[in-house]
Formats: structure tokens, sequence, C-alpha cells
């Protein structure tokens, strides 16, 4: 027992000090502040987060405290989910997963060791919101009593739940074959939508968000609780908040979904691969014929036009790999694209190969190689030509309907949006080197043209028409052009 | 052809990996031995392009090669010691992938890499996925891979790893081969490997070159200072204290040890002629020695 618990603090802190001493974690940290400044804005600021009927708390401890940690309850269950999730791949990545199968350490504790660290990393981004409240409500001086048990109390209550179902998720969506993939990124953003709009009601299961029980204590009813970054035309009212009601249900709710979020954490344990290769991939033994050196390859190497095979080898790369379903729903969209308006089916057909383009930017495997190669810059541009060519493949029967229709605005938004796509996940596997913001980012922006959000339809989609193509295509190219000063950037400081 | 001049890399945390080197490289092949840590890589990967020396100058045919990489890159075939492939695509793709990338002729581009497959002995697994490779296979690839455009410079970093005896002979005669009217730059820690291919050592502790010089000389310089005796298992770590052992063998009471020593270190000792390996392990001695 006291070794298992030797072996899950000290894979827990391993696993929190290797991630925090990457500059990617200072960027955590300070984006924590960012929200937290967003969460307690300037008194004249015409947004809010937490919109209770027409008012706000004065800024005291207690309510700063609530704005910050519902903030983080709503905005780190998002972003936190894909910050965390890569606990156990690195492992897989790094050989660090076969050196620990190899000891006594047991699937349980060490999925109980990844969920804490899972858990301390978020709660250390919530603890620098928790001390940007503070230093926000001194500066916002509508009050100058310090409370910090009435400060940290939405802390333990609302975030710290919501925290360790996000950590137990990632851990989750990292040890279950299907949603190891990219889908489950597109998966959680589809989940964290459902869980933030319907955890805020009151009879949300084990009290959701917790939110439900606020309602209450503030001058809204459920109706007129408004809880997301919104724009109010005018200040809010104010009104003095009494604290977090800490009755002994709301509290009971709150540690249930907390032992819940442990339980979905060690769930894995009964399926975990244990880092067993041999579940991954077939035999590797190959038969070798006995053969005889016999010199140097005769053919002199000739200089020439090589851009047509490395476009073609860039689109191969890009798609090679995908399983037989893609190609087969990838078909069956084209199908069923003959009998839909040529809109709606482009905004089918563009999400399908959304963890195809997750890709660009993001191949580090060959980068040790490539990196003595001539012409870096001519590579990404066939990169993104491969993800231009497969957005125009998968589009291409709405363009060839446009077309026949001399649907020619049409047309020119579908050019944009093939430019669009495959720049922007250029750009955001390269800044990131991971695929995970591109398939989070991007399903979202698609998820809001689908739901009419007319400003952002980059392909043309809408029959309101979204922003004017010339406008997409030159976003298109400066992501491009991001991409290509990331890279040239990186190549100077090489 | 490729001039490494007062080379020096510091990386974060003042750690200086190459400290002041000078290195030219003509046709040959250099084998650049030192032990784990002593800045071979760093080396290898800014002679390579990969990585821009904190100081000094990597001078290619008259230019500058840190500055405008491309003429180096254009004449240059480097196997890093890690690297990875794409695991979806075959052995043949991969290699057609990067001669595209290389800029070579499609007609070129197909009979090489026909060609450097049956060089590193895989024509039989070219339509494989890389990803069913094993590690020496995937070495055989990154070996490929660096002679697809022929070049002049040749860099290669640990290259057997993972090879097996009969591919590591293959291996060296393959850089018997090309070193003959190219410059090849061979980093190890393995002395065998260079043994017998090197026309030139260069020995690398703390950033620096301690010997430079073909490898008869190399030997020449321990010349009477190696020698083999006989001792009780007891007195072993009191001898490896006091000198480097370069080799052991146990038998059932007894331990023949191969050790370094100016003079006889003991009466029953025996003077026994130098290998490389005795005279790389006594300029490392020496110089941990006086540092």
């Amino acid at each position: 027992m006291k070794a298992g618990v030797t072996a899950w603090w000290g894979l827990a802190v391993a696993d929190f000090r290797e991630r925090v001493r990457r500059p990617a974690y200072l960027v955590m940290l300070i984006s924590a502040v960012g929200l937290g400044w967003l969460a307690v804005p300037p008194t004249d600021a015409r947004w809010v987060v937490l919109d209770a009927g027409g008012h706000r708390g004065l800024y005291t401890s207690a309510y700063v405290g609530l704005v910050t940690a519902l903030t983080s309850a709503l905005w780190l269950t998002f972003v936190g989910f894909y910050l965390v999730r890569d606990a156990v791949a690195r492992d897989v990545r790094t050989g660090v997963g076969q050196l620990l199968a190899a000891g006594p350490l047991r699937t349980p504790v060490y999925l109980a060791g990844k969920f804490t660290s899972n858990l301390l990393v978020l709660g250390s981004m919530a603890g620098v919101l928790a001390v940007t409240a503070l230093v926000l409500q001194l500066l916002r001086g509508e009050s100058r009593t310090v409370d910090p048990v009435g400060l940290l109390a939405p802390f333990v209550f609302l975030a710290l739940p919501m925290l360790a179902v996000t950590a137990a998720a990632a851990l989750l969506f990292e040890t279950t074959p299907v949603l190891r993939s990219g889908f489950g990124n597109m998966l959680w953003c589809f989940v964290w939508m459902a869980g933030a709009v319907g955890g805020q009601s009151a009879s949300a299961p084990l009290g959701g968000i917790g939110v439900g029980q606020l309602a209450g204590t503030m001058p809204a009813t459920a109706d007129t609780f408004g809880l997301g970054l919104m724009y109010v035309d005018r200040p809010l009212r104010t009104f003095e908040w009494s604290g977090l009601p800490l009755d002994a249900g709301f509290v009971a709710g709150r540690a249930a979904l907390t032992l819940l979020a442990v339980a979905v954490a060690l769930l894995p344990a009964l399926w975990f691969h244990r880092f067993d290769v041999a579940t991954r991939s077939t035999a590797r033994s190959l038969p070798e014929p006995h053969t005889v050196y016999q010199g140097l390859p005769p053919t002199a190497a000739v200089a020439g036009s090589a851009t047509g095979r490395l476009l073609a080898a860039e689109v191969l790369i890009l798609v090679r790999g995908a399983p037989w379903w893609w190609w087969a729903g990838a078909a069956l969209l084209a199908v069923a694209g003959l009998a839909a308006p040529p809109g709606p089916v482009l905004a089918v057909v563009w999400i399908w190969p959304v963890l195809l383009w997750s890709r660009l930017g993001t191949r580090q495997e060959t980068a040790a190689i490539l990196a003595a190669y001539p012409a870096p810059r001519r590579r990404l541009v066939a990169e993104w030509a491969a993800g231009v060519l497969l957005a125009a493949a998968t589009g291409a029967l709405p363009a060839v309907r446009m077309l026949a229709g001399a649907d020619l605005p049409g047309l020119a938004a579908w050019t944009a949006g093939a430019l669009f796509i495959p720049a922007l996940a250029l750009a955001l596997g390269t800044l990131t080197g991971a695929p995970r913001t591109f398939q989070a980012l991007y399903t979202v922006l698609w998820y809001m043209v689908i739901n009419d959000v007319a400003a952002l339809d980059f392909m043309g989609a809408l029959p309101s028409g979204g922003p004017p193509p010339a406008a997409v295509a030159g976003a298109a190219v400066a992501l491009f052009g991001l991409a290509f000063g990331v890279t040239r950037l990186r190549h100077a400081r090489r | 052809m490729l001039e490494l001049i007062d080379i020096t890399k510091v990386y974060k945390g003042h750690k200086r990996a190459v400290d002041g080197l000078t290195l030219r490289l003509g046709p040959g092949l250099v084998g650049l031995l030192g032990p784990n840590g002593a800045g071979k890589s760093s080396l290898l990967r800014i002679a390579a392009t990969v990585t821009r020396p904190t100081g000094g100058q990597v001078r290619f045919a008259g230019g500058d090669a840190v500055a405008k990489p491309g003429p180096l890159r254009r004449a240059l075939g480097y196997l890093p010691q890690d690297f990875g492939v794409y695991p979806h695509l075959t052995g043949h793709e991969f290699l057609s992938y990067l001669a595209a990338v290389r800029g070579l002729a499609g007609r070129s581009a197909r009979a090489r890499v026909g060609e450097l497959l049956e060089l590193v002995n895989l024509t039989h697994a070219a339509k494989r996925p890389l990803g069913g490779y094993s590690g020496g296979m995937l070495r055989r690839v990154g070996i490929a891979q660096a002679l697809l455009a022929d070049p002049r410079i040749i860099v290669v970093d640990e290259p057997t790893a993972g090879l097996d005896p009969e591919e590591r002979v293959r291996f060296r005669n393959l850089l018997s081969d090309l070193s003959a009217d190219r410059s090849v730059l061979l980093s190890t820690h393995i002395v065998s490997d260079v043994e017998s291919v090197a026309t030139r050592i260069v020995v690398v502790t703390g950033g620096r070159i301690r010997f430079d010089g073909e490898p008869v000389e190399l030997q020449r310089g321990v010349a009477g200072h190696v020698w083999e005796l006989t001792v009780p298992p007891a007195e072993l770590t009191a001898l490896q204290r006091r000198l480097p052992v370069t080799r052991l063998v146990r038998t059932a009471e007894q331990v023949r040890v191969r050790v370094l020593a100016a003079h006889r270190p003991a009466p029953d000792a025996t003077p026994v002629p130098p290998d490389l390996e005795d005279a790389y392990l006594a300029v490392v001695h020496r110089t941990r020695v006086t540092t």
C-alpha cells in the first residue's frame, strides 16, 4: 500500500515537473492571468462573464473568486483538456512507458499518477487565476477587504471538480483506442459545448458546473442568469454578493462529482495497453535475402524539375494512413451531396478531412533528416498546396454544381475556403507542433458556421453569405505567411 | 572542401559543447572518436547546417555555409544519430519523396532509389510500409537517403547503431568506396567502426580536438605503454584506481588485464603491441587527467 502511494505521488510529481519545465507552461500561466483579467473587467467595461439579471457583484474577494473560478470551470475545461492530453502519449513517444511497464508499477497506480499530474497542471493554472483575482480585486478598488476563504471557496467547490472531470476525461480519451485519435479531440468540443450549456441548469446531474445553486443568491432568475463572455450595452448595475452557499447538499454534490472523476480516470485500467507494442503493430520481421556489396550506384544524380513529384508525395503523406472507413465516408458524402444544395454539402464535406488537415505543419518525424535538406521554403509551399488539393478534391462536387449553376460568388467563396482551411492548419501546426489546436479550433469554427454565424462563414456555406472571399483568401495568405515566418525564424535560430 | 574554423557551440545554461574547434575536410574518411558528451554530435550537426555555431565559421567551396547553407546542403548527405520516418509510406515511396525534396530529375531519382535500396539490401522490403521495419532496416533507409544526391560531403553520426555484423561489414565497404573521392566525416564511439577504413582519426573530448592524425600515428603514440598482466580478482579494483584498464577477461580464479602505463606496472606484466582502441583510450585518459 505504502509502495503504491509512493509510486503514485512520485509519478505525478515527475510528470508535473516534466510539463512545467517546458516554455509552453509559462504561456499557459500567462493565459490564466489573461483569463482572470477578462473575468474581472474594469468597472466601465462593456463585457462580462457573469450577468445576473443585469447586475454584477461588487468586486469583493468572494465575488472576484466566484467569477474567476467560474471562468476557469468554463474555459479551462475546454482548453485545459487539450493542454493536458499528452500525458500517456508522451510516455509512448519517449519510451518511458516501456521502462515503467517493465517495473512493478500497477496500471491503476500509473493512471492515478497521470490523473494527479493532469490535475496539478490545471490546478496550478487555477491557482494563478486565484492570485490574479486577488490582485484585480485590489486594483479595481471596489472593496479593499481581503477574505481568503471567500476568495478560495469558489475555486475549491466550483473549479476544482470541473478540473478533475477535465483531467479524467483527458486520460480516458488518451487511453481509449477510438478516442485516442484526433476524433477524440473533435468529440471533446461537442462534449464540452453540451456540458457548458447543460451544466448551468439547476437540474444538471450532481449540480453540473454548480451555478444552479447561485441564482438564489443573486438578483437573477434562471432565465436571466448568464455565464460566458458577453457584450453589454452599458456597464451592469452592482450588488453585494453574500458568498457561496455551502450547504451539505451542495458540498456532497461537488464531492460526488470529484469522486466520479477519479473513477473515470481509473476506469481505463480495464483496457489500457500498458505500452505493449505487440498490441499496436504487426510483426516486424521480414526475411532478409543474402546479397553481396557490389559497389556504388551507377546512375548519376541529375538535378531537374521535381515540383510535381514533390506535390504528389506531399499529398501521399497527407492521406496515406487514413483508414478505410474514412475513404468510405468521403465517398458516401460525395454521393449524398448530389441531392442537397452545394452550400450545406460543402459544410459537411469540409469537416470530414479535418484529421488529415491537422497533420499539416506538425510532422516532426523527419525533421532531423530534412533539416539538412535544401529548399525548405519549397517544401512548405508544397505542404500547403497538398492541403489545398485535399480541400479541392473533397469539395469538388459542390464546386462543379456551383459552376453548372453559374454561381460565381459561391465559387469564389469555395476557392477562398479551400485556401483558408489548410493555411489555418499549417499555421497552427507550425506554431504548436501538434494537431490538437487545429482540430479543436476548426471544429468550433465549423460548428459556429453551421449555427448561422455568418461572419465566420469562410466557405460560403450559408445562404446569407459570409465575409468577402477576398478577405478570407487574404487571411489564408496571412496564415501561410505566419507559418512561413515562424519556419524562417526557427531556421535562423537553429 | 569543407572547413570548420574555430567553431564554438554554447547551449542554454552555458554548456559549452564545442570549444574553439577547427577541422578541415578533404577527400577521405575522417573518423571522429570521442566519449559520450564529447561534442561529436553537436559538431556534426553544425557541419550538416542543422545547428548554427555560437562562434566560428563553416566554409564550403569558399562560401559562408552558416549564412547561406544552400550550396552545402545540395552537396551534403547527412545521417543523424536519431531520425524518424513516415510510417505509412513504403521504403520506396519515402526515398522517392526525399529525392523530390532534393530536386532530383524524375528518371535519375527513380534509378537511384532502386539502386540505393539494392545497395542497402532493402529491395525485398521496398514496398512495405516503414512502420513495419526493424531498427536496423530503418538505419539502412537512413544511409540510403544520405546518398540520394551522390553527395560530395557525407556526414554520418553513429551510422552502424542497430546494424548486424554482416551489414556493418557492408557499410564499411561502402564508406571505403565513397571516401575515395569524397569527404566523409563519421562520428562514433565504436573504435572498430573506423579502424579499417579511416584515413584520419580525430579524437574529441570536452568539445576540443585532442588528436588529429593518421591511425598509425595515434597507435605509435602509445607504443610501449600497453601491458598485459594477471591479477587476483581482489586486487582488480586497486589496479583500476591506479591505471587505465582497456580490457579484462575473467577466468576461474584470475583476471587477465590490459592496462596503459608508462612503465612496467608489475613484475609479471608483459608489453603488447597497442591497437587503436588502446591508443584512443590513452588520449581520453590523458585528457581527463590533465583537465
